[in-house]
């Protein structure tokens, strides 16, 4: 698996060639992205029967860029309106949305894209030439690592909390037990389902998220005219130009926190399973734990926008590398990418890089086509599109509610789940109006069932030793890195407090 | 930990909306507890952990809520939830509308569905002002979801009388 510049070159030429699929999967991907319920996995499969007509290689380059430019897509609704496209978005409005609605839509905007694009691209090149070593990560993650990996970005309730220790804690409790909902994963014994045969595969992501979000959103802006505040009405009246490109250079300035919260990223998509809200959550989480001004993170700092859009658009390329080196994807997008090339007759693994390397290196190498065509994208979507945002709300609620709500309905097909998001939409409208996070909730109802997957069967394999959650070294180490980022935070409070008491006296 | 200062020197802290979600965590977590009581302990071990944890933090905000309502710095009221807004916004009017629309959706189909929802709810939330603007821009909203997400993509929306209208003429 050794890639020249000379074929690195010939295939990327090669690969650009194909702007004409690329072009408009970009432009269907940022939709697909942006509505919840639909998504780059949902919409391969509808588009399945077209797909597989299609020239393998063309195929392929419709998928990665339909996937890639999805991600995008899911933070723009989650920036301007506090509705994250899919959960991998859910943590971007905890900075992008108090942009927004202070009229900084448009830096809010070009930061993420600057952000996605960049992180998507130099994490897409890094993967082409540390693949074999990336796909040896996914063979070291077994139950132990992925708890703790896990608690990682459970640990960002803490910081939640932090403006409010005691609500927080009880929102992000609260997420987690809704999370247990469902059977067990070793039994399959129905718990707190209310004897309901639709939540015995536990809560589905999508309707906790409509609720959560968006519902509760358009419940609680029908008191004011517009989401903006009367400040950001007149401040993004008055921005042209001049503020989508100061959002490219807030961006571009912090190049190296878009590098390192993408490859966080890269090395989470690596894991099967894993996938883009965990990568998101850990990656504000570590951002904030390592930042010189934590307390700015949830106000709208640029850097809070810039660690979840890096990283879930880090996991695109990390997802294809265990596919296609060991035929485990990734992810569900990464999943039914393999059906396709199954169908296609593409046998996946490590000679597929040396026969046929149009496919192999070539599925990376459109991604970085694809993530080069969407920066040329930036400027004018991040310079109209915020005018959404100054649309009245009398108008806008009812759209939200109901899209949304269909969104809801579109996985299974059930018009419970539609009652489910509105369930979730009180609870989310009853938490704003009292102060507990919606944030923190959703994180324990994406995050819990998997940490108790992955506890079970830890637990099981070890006979309920509990000392199994430390007998790996690699597990070790992340539980010494989990301990220091979560109390970094408070060590670095301590020394800048310490240091203005000693500068006062 | 929780500020409980009373947000206004002179006005009672509501806490009677903020014990909602405590409240109703605790009331949750004893249910759960009730399915799990003869399962295994794989079933059992994550609930009994997280379950505790949060009925001791919800507890705690329920003591600290009845010291503060003793003190007589908060009251039980729920008037940061509910209140004279929800009327004057239409608030529960949209409530009302949202329920029917799951109601109905399931035959209704999308788009008819979908169109009446949006012109009732912008109607209720705008005062009745602009009738025909609304019933335009739902109309336009709601062909424009059925072109795009029904008849583009053929995505599993809810079918109705329309969307097999459409079906039988287009095929």
């Amino acid at each position: 698996m050794n890639l020249s510049l000379e074929l690195f070159g010939a295939l990327f030429v090669h690969e650009l060639s194909f702007w004409w699929v690329i072009v408009p999967s970009i432009l269907l991907g940022y939709v697909v992205g942006a509505i919840p319920g639909f998504s780059a996995a949902n919409t391969i499969i509808i588009l399945l029967p077209l797909t597989l007509t299609m020239d393998v290689e063309v195929g392929l380059a419709f998928m990665v860029a339909l996937y890639c430019s999805s991600r995008m897509g899911a933070g723009i609704p989650a920036i301007l309106v506090n509705i994250p496209g899919t959960a991998g978005a859910a943590a971007t409005p905890l900075d992008g949305y108090p942009m927004a609605k202070a009229g900084r839509g448009q830096q809010a905007l070009a930061i993420s894209f600057v952000a996605s694009t960049v992180g998507g691209l130099l994490t897409t090149v890094l993967a082409i030439f540390i693949m074999p070593w990336l796909a040896e990560v996914s063979y070291h993650m077994h139950s132990v690592e992925m708890i703790v990996i896990m608690l990682f970005g459970i640990s960002l309730i803490a910081s939640i909390a932090a403006r409010d220790t005691l609500k927080g804690l009880i929102a992000g409790f609260f997420g987690l037990m809704i999370g247990l909902i469902g059977t067990d994963h070793v039994y399959a014994t129905p718990r707190g389902t209310f004897g309901l045969l639709e939540l015995y595969d536990g809560v589905p992501l999508i309707p906790a998220l409509v609720g959560l979000f968006a519902v509760s959103e358009a419940f609680m802006i029908i008191e004011q005219r517009s989401i903006l505040t009367e400040m950001g009405l007149n401040i993004l009246r008055g921005a042209g130009w001049s503020a989508t490109l100061e959002g490219v250079a807030i961006a571009l300035r912090r190049w190296w926190h878009i590098t390192w919260t993408g490859l966080i990223g890269l090395v989470i998509g690596v894991i099967p399973g894993a996938g883009a809200a965990i990568a998101s959550f850990v990656a504000y989480q570590q951002s904030r734990s390592f930042s010189k001004t934590p307390e700015l993170y949830g106000t709208g700092h640029p850097e809070g926008l810039i660690a979840p859009e890096s990283a879930n658009n880090g996991v695109t390329a990390g997802t294809l590398i265990p596919m296609f080196i060991l035929g485990i994807p990734g992810g569900a997008t990464a999943a039914v990418m393999l059906v396709v090339l199954q169908y296609q007759g593409v046998n996946i693994g490590p000679t597929l890089f040396e026969q046929r390397p149009e496919i192999g290196y070539g599925v990376f190498i459109v991604m970085a086509v694809t993530y080069l065509l969407m920066m040329l994208t930036i400027l004018p979507l991040a310079r109209y599109m915020p005018r959404v945002t100054m649309a009245r709300t009398v108008y806008m609620a009812p759209l939200i509610i109901s899209f949304t709500l269909v969104g809801s309905f579109v996985p299974r097909d059930y018009v419970f789940d539609m009652f489910l998001a509105l369930l979730f939409g009180i609870i989310g409208y009853v938490g704003r109006r009292t102060g507990y996070h919606v944030a923190a909730m959703l994180i324990g109802v994406i995050l819990g069932p998997m940490l108790e997957q992955y506890f079970l069967r830890a637990m099981k394999m070890a006979d309920g030793n509990l000392m199994v959650l430390f007998s790996s070294n690699i597990g070790n180490a992340l539980w010494a890195a989990l301990i220091v980022s979560v109390a970094l935070p408070f060590a670095l409070e301590y020394k800048r407090n310490r240091r203005r008491a000693t500068g006062a006296a | 930990m929780t500020e409980l200062a009373p947000s206004h020197p002179q006005e009672k802290r509501p806490v009677g909306g903020e014990l909602i979600i405590p409240v109703a965590s605790l009331l949750f977590t004893g249910y759960y507890v009730s399915t799990i009581v003869n399962s295994p302990w794989t079933a059992q071990v994550s609930a009994l952990f997280v379950g505790s944890f949060l009925a001791l933090l919800s507890l705690i905000f329920v003591v600290k809520a009845a010291i503060m309502v003793r003190r007589g710095e908060a009251d039980l009221s729920v008037r940061d939830v509910f209140n004279a807004t929800d009327r004057e916004t239409g608030r529960y009017w949209l409530l009302l509308l949202t329920v029917a629309y799951i109601l109905v959706v399931e035959w209704g189909g999308f788009t008819i569905t979908t169109f009446a929802f949006l012109t009732a709810a912008m109607l209720v939330l705008d005062k009745g002002r602009r009738p025909a603007y609304i019933a335009l821009l739902a109309a336009a909203f709601s062909m424009g979801g059925y072109a795009l997400f029904i008849f583009a993509f053929d995505v599993r929306f809810p079918v109705g009388p329309f969307e097999r209208l459409m079906k039988w003429l287009l095929t």
